[in-house]
């Protein structure tokens, strides 16, 4: 039995939000929604499955005396280190939008970026679009 | 004003929702998690977990009011509980089952109201999670699907003992 679902990967470290859309997504149709707590969660789940999709909460970390949004999932895929498509479609989750996330973002793909407050709506549209459809 | 009938297993839905030991119990973290985030996501000033009793609806947790029950006589869960879809009311004024009921005349004034019933594996449907707001609006297709999944989330910790909680 082939799977013809679409599988999305969900990184965001707050659970009910992330089990709301996960769960909402699956009795819509939208695909499966596979989550991931942590940046390490993710990759465990980059290296066993292939993914239509990613939406990414990206965190803004202390690098070197310079503040960094961390890259290192959209790094990963877009060097085709993982078993998805290098060109897969990435949204982005941050808690605002600054010049240094602008400048991270520059040149990765990333289709879309959510910035806080995070709602399960939004994010469910963007793995929506991701899927080409929307639900019924 | 149409006070709701008493659903068919009335008697059973007493006795499951008793046999939980919830009614009177004190604020729960795992609960109030749900409303709070029920009110942001639909950015609604009120959102309550409800249980009906024989008499009154008690609220495990809300957000948005300061009372911890009101009449079963006067509660809108009280119809919701009476079937298993969602129950909307996008302008309680236009609604006659509501129009003139004190909640919808006086405080807290609801115009706008969605309850997803709280119903256990059994069929028993003890109360609801619901959303009310101030003005007329709706829900589309998404959002009604999140909010049964928000309802089905809060189900889950009604089957589990307290501080089962995995977050």
């Amino acid at each position: 039995m082939t799977d013809s679902s679409l599988h999305m990967l969900l990184v965001e470290p707050e659970t009910l939000l992330r089990r709301t859309v996960s769960l909402t997504a699956r009795s819509l149709g939208l695909g499966m929604v596979h989550e991931a707590a942590s940046v390490e969660a993710a990759r465990r789940l980059l290296g066993q499955r292939h993914f239509d999709g990613a939406v990414i909460a990206v965190e803004c970390v202390e690098s070197e005396g310079e503040r960094r949004y961390d890259m290192t999932l959209v790094e990963l895929i877009r060097q085709g280190l993982t078993i998805s498509d290098a060109d897969m479609p990435i949204a982005i989750m941050a808690d605002r939008a600054t010049a240094e996330l602008v400048k991270e973002l520059q040149g990765r793909g990333i289709s879309r970026v959510i910035l806080k407050p995070f709602r399960a709506k939004v994010l469910l549209e963007a793995i929506a679009d991701f899927a080409g459809k929307q639900p019924a | 004003m149409q006070a709701a009938p008493l659903p068919d297993n009335e008697a059973e839905r007493l006795a499951a929702l008793y046999a939980l030991l919830i009614l009177d119990t004190p604020p729960e973290q795992r609960f109030y998690k749900i409303v709070e985030f029920a009110s942001a996501e639909f950015d609604v000033p009120i959102a309550l977990l409800t249980l009906v009793d024989r008499a009154r609806q008690w609220f495990k947790a809300s957000t948005g009011v300061d009372v911890c029950e009101t009449g079963r006589d006067i509660s809108f869960c009280g119809h919701a509980i009476l079937a298993r879809d969602i129950m909307v009311v996008p302008d309680a004024l236009e609604d006659p089952r509501f129009a003139d009921n004190p909640l919808v005349t006086g405080e807290p004034g609801i115009r706008f109201y969605a309850g997803a019933p709280l119903v256990l594996p059994s069929g028993a449907a003890l109360g609801t999670l619901c959303l009310i707001d101030r003005r007329p609006r709706t829900l589309d297709a998404m959002e009604l699907g999140i909010l049964a999944t928000l309802r089905d989330l809060a189900v889950l910790e009604l089957g589990r003992a307290e501080g089962d909680a995995d977050d």
